[in-house]
């Protein structure tokens, strides 16, 4: 049986697309996500490459921020419960998961068998979000996927007192503008995401193994930091933004099945 | 069945379009005398032949009201003194604003001058409520609210129509309790956003009028059998639980409102006043008899296992804290209760609600993860 999991960020769609609940047999990201043509795009795609059309399909399910407004889906899962499955099956033995999404953060606990048992999610603000870096990786001009090594060279990392990221984006101009170094300037950047995010997964309670997902997990320096932060060591999903996906279509497969 | 759809209808429509029932008041030229949150004397309004009108703030932009309030303002203040700037409440003849907490301090004093055609009258209520000075104390502040109102109403308030008054809430408050109760058997008519709107239609009704109606949707529910219901219970706790969008999401993800705690609907009316000889002192000593609510001082904060009672009686599957954002009241009993409701493994979700936000989709992600959270729970 194959099934698909279709997760609709706001800045990207990830699908993964899966044979009997176990073999991957394609994975999409493509960079536009919720009311753009990401979506079908990726889904299109990510079938068309294995030679499949929507018929052989048994069940897809739709996550994440865009997953109402996905016509292709005979079922909408929210991103919380999808993370908590796909990270489940990726390390079995996740209590606690840290999903830093494009608009939002999330802090999630997990009970027996990869359940949910707590949620928090960030305030309707991009503080600490995929959003707030990727505004300062503008100001800093450079690609976002070069935060974590320029952070890492910072010689006396700054503090970034605003939370808000419009506030904390004047603040930043500020600093560069009175001769803060890029890389001073990046490491405050990565610490102001980080603090934020650990307020939200100290207020769920710590356990561990925790796990963090989303496309912000590839930020090495942000794991790096949030360790430090929650005094625990910190495992990167190893399928970081498709993690969503991977869940949507395991749970794809356990309803059919 | 006719009639309960024609009962469920009239409650709905009431609570939906408040101003059609606030016109055949003004025809009627019975005065209306509006009632700001959370808790406002309303029998002596009531005893003075006009209309209490439950101001509750609405689902609006602010184009006004931030003149007079920070951004970090609650959405209750702020959209109730906009919808009072824009001339919505030009038909009452005074409006009552108690000072519970810092924004209705400052919401008070801004109506005063923001909406100066609708007379304000404040009141201030004991924080040390439990002592006698303070029954004594809000009796002398009810009395100055009752000669405002026999000046504006042109008539003195007897002892005698101030009794009667206590008397139909009383009345009313124990019929809605009924309501609760017996909504918990019936999920699938009466759904969360039914029952909210039933509870708050009384706002905007005679209570007499609203105490028959909720009376006759009682006795027909109860024609029918208990109807099974598939999806999880919840309890709700807070302020208020709008936009009413939310409820339907509630609705949507198979989720049934089997009590509640909000300050809108079930803190209302789960105390009645004191009847005795002095009908203000009753009215008085009914501040210090409630429980239960962040605006009033309990230092061994009870509402913590008041909640948890409340959801072990009502079998609820979990506990909905629907926080008006910036309302720091709330925000300070939160951990309290979370606290003891994780101890006693009963889920929880912090659920942050503003009037004023045009899109709700992240409440609808919290809402449906709880949903599937308790749905998956083993």
């Amino acid at each position: 049986m194959i099934t698909a999991g279709v997760d609709i960020g706001s800045t990207s769609s990830k699908v993964v697309v899966l044979a009997e609940g176990e073999k991957i047999l394609n994975k999409v990201i493509i960079p536009v996500g919720a009311g753009s043509s990401g979506p079908a795009r990726a889904f299109e795609q990510s079938i068309r490459e294995v030679n499949l059309s929507r018929e052989d399909i048994k069940r897809v399910i739709a996550t994440g921020y865009g997953r109402n407004t996905f016509t292709g889906a005979d079922q909408q899962i929210t991103e919380i419960t999808c993370h908590a499955r796909g990270v489940y099956e990726l390390v079995p033995g996740v209590k606690t998961i840290i999903d830093i999404g494009g608009q939002d953060a999330k802090a999630i606990g997990i009970g027996k068998g990869g359940t949910v048992s707590n949620l928090i999610m960030n305030d309707k603000c991009a503080a600490g979000t995929g959003r707030f870096l990727e505004v300062m990786s503008r100001i800093l001009e450079i690609n976002i996927e070069d935060l974590a090594d320029l952070a890492a060279l910072a010689k006396n990392e700054i503090s970034i007192s605003n939370t808000c990221t419009v506030f904390a984006e004047s603040e930043v101009i500020s600093q560069l503008s009175t001769g803060t170094s890029r890389e001073d300037v990046a490491a405050g950047i990565v610490q102001s995401v980080v603090g934020r995010v650990a307020g939200l997964v100290k207020r769920i309670g710590v356990q561990c193994e925790v796990v963090m997902t989303g496309g912000v997990c590839l930020n090495w320096m942000i794991i790096k930091v949030m360790e430090k932060e929650l005094a625990v060591p910190v495992i990167a999903s190893p399928m970081a933004q498709l993690t969503g996906a991977l869940g949507a279509a395991l749970l794809a497969f356990e309803s059919a099945s | 069945m006719t009639q309960l759809k024609e009962l469920m209808s009239a409650l709905d429509n009431a609570a939906k379009h408040p101003a059609q029932v606030i016109n055949k008041c003004l025809e009627e030229k019975r005065l209306m005398i509006g009632c700001a949150p959370e808790y406002c004397p309303e029998e002596i309004v009531y005893a003075a032949g006009m209309l209490p009108v439950g101001l509750w703030g609405g689902l609006t932009s602010i184009k006004n009201a931030n003149q007079y309030f920070p951004a970090f303002a609650c959405s209750l203040v702020q959209t109730t003194l906009e919808l009072g700037m824009r001339g919505v409440y030009d038909g009452l003849a005074g409006v009552i604003v108690p000072a519970h907490c810092d924004h209705l301090k400052c919401f008070g004093q801004d109506w005063k001058v923001a909406v100066p055609q609708v007379r304000f009258i404040p009141l201030a209520h004991p924080i040390n409520r439990k002592l006698e000075a303070a029954v004594e104390y809000l009796k002398s502040e009810y009395s100055r609210i009752k000669s405002v109102l026999e000046e504006i109403g042109g008539q003195p308030i007897s002892d005698q129509a101030l009794s009667e008054a206590i008397e139909i809430y009383n009345d009313h408050r124990k019929t809605l309790r009924e309501f609760t109760l017996i909504a918990r058997d019936y999920c699938t008519t009466i759904t969360p956003s039914l029952r909210h709107n039933v509870i708050k239609s009384g706002y905007f009704m005679d209570k007499l009028e609203h105490t028959q109606l909720v009376n006759g949707l009682i006795e027909e529910l109860k024609k029918a059998p208990p109807e099974a219901w598939q999806g999880k219970r919840v309890v709700l706790t807070g302020i208020m639980a709008e936009p009413n969008e939310i409820l339907d999401m509630f609705e949507d993800y198979g989720l049934a409102v089997v009590d509640d705690d909000l300050a809108q609907e079930s803190r209302q009316f789960r105390t009645d006043v004191p009847q005795g000889t002095d009908p203000l002192e009753g009215l008085a000593r009914y501040w210090s008899c409630m429980e239960g609510c962040s605006l009033l001082y309990d230092p061994q904060k009870n509402r913590r296992f008041m909640l948890k009672r409340m959801a072990e009686e009502s079998r609820a599957d979990g506990v909905v804290a629907c926080i008006m954002k910036f309302c720091e009241m709330e925000e300070f009993d939160y951990p309290i209760y979370k606290k003891t409701l994780e101890e006693a493994k009963i889920p929880l979700l912090y659920l942050e609600l503003d009037l004023v936000t045009p899109s709700l989709e992240q409440v609808r992600t919290r809402i449906q993860s709880f949903a599937e959270m308790i749905s998956r729970k083993r």
